[in-house]
């Protein structure tokens, strides 16, 4: 008999892939077996792998369930909620920094590194030994099945540079992802099949780390997301925060500063608000207690339900917001939702359900264990994906509009959020000097006016455009975001139909050790192409501000005193100086300095030019 | 293909559904890199087109650019009339955006709103009827039609900013 099944298996067209629910602070797996869904765990062993790492004396990385017990006995060298530094600088993630207990640094492309042990490592490749930790879970419960073809989820408000994160992370795992899929519709997936569901669907979702609303019209087996709306800083470890909060104001009187912040009790801390947290979900109040540093005393604080839902209130009505934003996108109201499916750990705390019950106006369901159905989702997606069946359509959206900076700072939004993926916008650029071959442009996402409120995605450099007159070259730039909900950027210049393809090169086939040298190596250049495109900016703007300081000076120089024009002569020589170096942060201080002592000069001008323009005008023309 | 401005909603979506079934990257994950490129690539053009046919303004505008007639930049007048309006429009909008909530100027605001969808249904109806038969290329209609458009995105960036208004002051913070 077993010999016919594993005949069957190899015969079988298509190979199997797992859905994998990378979460902040469990990971899971889950396969489509016989007709459904399944979470994927070993027999006597539940599927939950703890996105915890711990870092051994002798240099080895345990992972999962077993770092997560050690983290009590050695907190200092244990790492949790990864995910909340994928594809951030430190500069986002200032609050969970205070929170970790090592070294925390930037490297000069803007990638985090944790420093364990005297080693250094990025969330992409403490993700990736969580990810195989899971795939190897998974394929001892299928008994040994190998498969490296995943489907992982991420939160529909991820950004691209999360989603790349993400992937780089499964590369560097060595698993072929077929799929990046948005966990409120993996979800939406698992609820949709299970319960037959048809209308317009709300998914909220609160995990560990982040909050998602999702709002999808099922038809059918056609899934298809109408809007989306979230904030990837938000979670259950952000009310575990505030209850450790709370109880170091109580401890301020016992302890001395110093032992408060250490971190080893910090994390000692979080992981008791975390209980205490848990069991205010069923009770109506609940105790943490951790023992004191130094004295090892036990220390203890009630927390009753009344207190904790004053506490979370506030983070709580920030996922109402972010429901009542989605909403106006879809040009829905609460009224017009049929079904709300509540998705996440965090969506057991009765505060969560009460205010998503009252603001949508009907019970959400909770029939499928919140913490499995993103699992259970990916799993589905993975089986439409493997060509396991056709009648299930997924059409997601961007959560982010993307767009590429103009003159002046402003954003020229070319996709706009929640446009069905995949899809494309082209746009036209061309030289503004002769014989120019290469063309920066700046791509970002957000909704803010300005790019620098934006996220920037990259600077991108248009290469190998023929020499001819400025204005000539006419460059299409195609930006394309996949259905992963991940960009990719093609350029052509139509004149002689050169073709420069600029995107993140896909790296198939290469070792662990080299992708992880390459994604560094491409990093580091982006940091130098920046810095490179920086300093020619200012230098452009450097210039043009001399020559209205100098014309200024000519004209307008006899309304300043001397000291002021004094000042004004130094700070231009010193920022003309400046501009013979390749410094950019004394080239940017020297230009600030400039501006600062210009200032006079620009308001005599100024002055000068209202003068001018109101001479022989009546009062009230004015 | 035949041009033409009215579009069934119902058989739109309907063959948006068809056609995705055909393309859709899903349904080419486990293909080689260039069958998924070319799913990417005819997904997102169908629902590029999709995005025009499901809107009217987006429908119409379409339709005049495609008849040889001017596009939102050769063309930035508006109808006599409604340049009056507009004016007062902004009034309304700009002291609601300071006024305390259930004040005189927000129940203004809605009552513009009203007004505005009003305003929109009608220019939309005279472009419908211009456009019952194509009109031929280069056409004078195209320039009339061009203009209505542009009164009625005017109308639709006002009631952009109303909804946005709206969101804004029923946020908890």
């Amino acid at each position: 008999m077993g010999f016919i099944e594993l005949t069957v298996l190899n015969n079988a067209a298509r190979q199997l892939a797992i859905g994998i629910d990378l979460g902040t602070t469990n990971s899971l797996g889950a396969l489509w077996k016989d007709g459904h869904p399944i979470v994927l765990h070993p027999e006597g062993e539940n599927g939950y792998v703890p996105s915890a790492l711990h870092f051994t004396e002798d240099g080895r990385v345990i992972v999962g369930r077993e770092a997560r017990d050690r983290a009590l006995l050695d907190p200092e060298h244990t790492l949790f909620s990864i995910k909340r530094f994928m594809g951030r600088g430190l500069a986002d993630v200032a609050q969970d920094a205070a929170n970790v207990p090592c070294p925390i640094t930037e490297t000069a492309n803007g990638v985090i590194e944790f420093e364990m042990r005297g080693r250094k490592y990025t969330p992409q490749e403490l993700s990736a030994l969580i990810l195989m930790k899971v795939h190897d879970m998974a394929c001892r419960a299928l008994g040994g099945l190998e498969t490296s073809r995943v489907v992982i989820t991420v939160p529909a408000y991820f950004d691209d540079a999360q989603r790349q994160a993400t992937r780089d992370a499964a590369r560097l795992a060595g698993l072929e992802v077929l799929r990046i899929v948005n966990e409120p519709t993996a979800a939406s997936l698992a609820y949709g099949l299970d319960q037959k569901k048809q209308g317009t669907v709300a998914v909220f979702d609160l995990g560990g780390g982040t909050f998602d609303v999702s709002l999808l019209s099922i038809d059918e087996g056609v899934f298809r997301v109408l809007a989306t709306h979230g904030d990837t800083h938000l979670g259950g470890d952000d009310i575990d925060r505030l209850i450790v909060q709370r109880a170091m104001e109580d401890l301020t009187q016992t302890l001395s500063a110093a032992s408060l912040r250490e971190p080893g009790f910090q994390q000692l801390l979080r992981l008791a608000a975390e209980k205490c947290k848990i069991e205010l979900s069923t009770n109506p109040e609940a105790e943490l207690h951790v023992s004191l540093p130094d004295t090892a005393l036990p220390w203890r604080r009630r927390f009753t339900r009344e207190e904790f839902d004053l506490l979370a209130g506030p983070l709580v009505e920030r996922t109402i917001d972010a429901c009542r934003k989605a909403l106006a996108d879809a040009k829905l109201t609460p009224a017009s939702i049929d079904e709300v499916v509540l998705v996440g750990g965090a969506t057991r705390i009765p505060l969560v359900r009460r205010r998503v019950e009252e603001f949508f106006g009907r019970k959400p369901h909770t029939e499928l264990n919140p913490d499995e159905v993103v699992a259970l989702g990916a799993a589905v997606q993975a089986h439409v994906l493997t060509g396991g069946t056709r009648d299930i359509l997924l059409m997601d959206v961007t959560p982010l509009s993307l767009g590429i900076e103009t003159l002046g700072g402003a954003v020229a939004k070319l996709i706009l959020r929640n446009s069905t993926i995949p899809c494309s916008a082209n746009e036209g650029f061309t030289t503004y000097a002769d014989n120019q071959t290469a063309i920066d442009f700046h791509v970002v996402q957000g909704e803010r006016e300005l790019a620098r409120d934006c996220r920037t995605l990259g600077r991108f450099k248009l290469r190998g455009i023929p020499p001819m007159p400025a204005g000539m070259a006419r460059v299409a730039v195609k930006f394309h975001i996949d259905a992963n909900g991940m960009l990719t950027v093609s350029a052509k210049e139509e004149s002689t139909g050169a073709t420069a393809r600029i995107e993140v090169t896909p790296m198939n086939g290469l070792t662990d050790a080299e992708v992880e040298g390459m994604l560094k190596a491409s990093y580091d250049n982006a940091r130098a192409d920046f810095d490179a495109s920086r300093l020619t900016n200012l230098r452009v703007e450097i210039g043009s501000m001399l020559r209205g300081a100098e014309r200024g000076l000519r004209e307008h120089g006899t309304a300043l005193d001397k000291e002021t024009v004094l000042d004004l002569e130094d700070s231009m020589n010193a920022v003309r100086k400046a501009m013979d170096q390749d410094d950019v942060h004394a080239l940017q201080k020297a230009r600030d300095v400039f501006e600062r002592a210009a200032m006079p000069l620009a308001a005599a001008m100024m002055d000068s030019v209202a003068k001018t323009a109101l001479t022989g005008k009546r009062l009230d023309e004015v | 293909m035949e041009i033409a401005y009215a579009v069934d909603r119902a058989t739109l979506e309907k063959r948006l559904l068809r056609f995705t079934r055909l393309v859709h990257p899903d349904f080419f994950a486990t293909a080689d890199k260039d069958e998924r490129a070319k799913a990417e690539a005819a997904s997102a053009a169908l629902n590029a087109a999709h995005e025009i046919l499901a809107h009217d303004w987006s429908r119409a505008d379409w339709i005049v650019r495609h008849q040889g007639g001017p596009d939102e930049q050769s063309e930035r007048a508006m109808p006599q009339a409604f340049l009056m309006e507009v004016l007062d429009w902004n009034e309304t909008l700009e002291s609601a955006r300071a006024a305390p909530p259930g004040s005189i100027e927000r129940a203004a605001v809605e009552q513009l709103a009203g007004e505005l969808d009003r305003r929109r249904a009608g220019l939309l109806q005279s472009i419908a009827k211009k456009l019952a038969s194509l009109p031929p290329a280069k056409s004078p209609l195209l320039a009339e039609i061009r203009k209505e458009l542009n009164a009625a995105r005017y109308v639709d960036k006002t009631l952009d900013e109303i909804a946005l208004l709206r969101v804004t002051q029923s946020l908890s913070r």
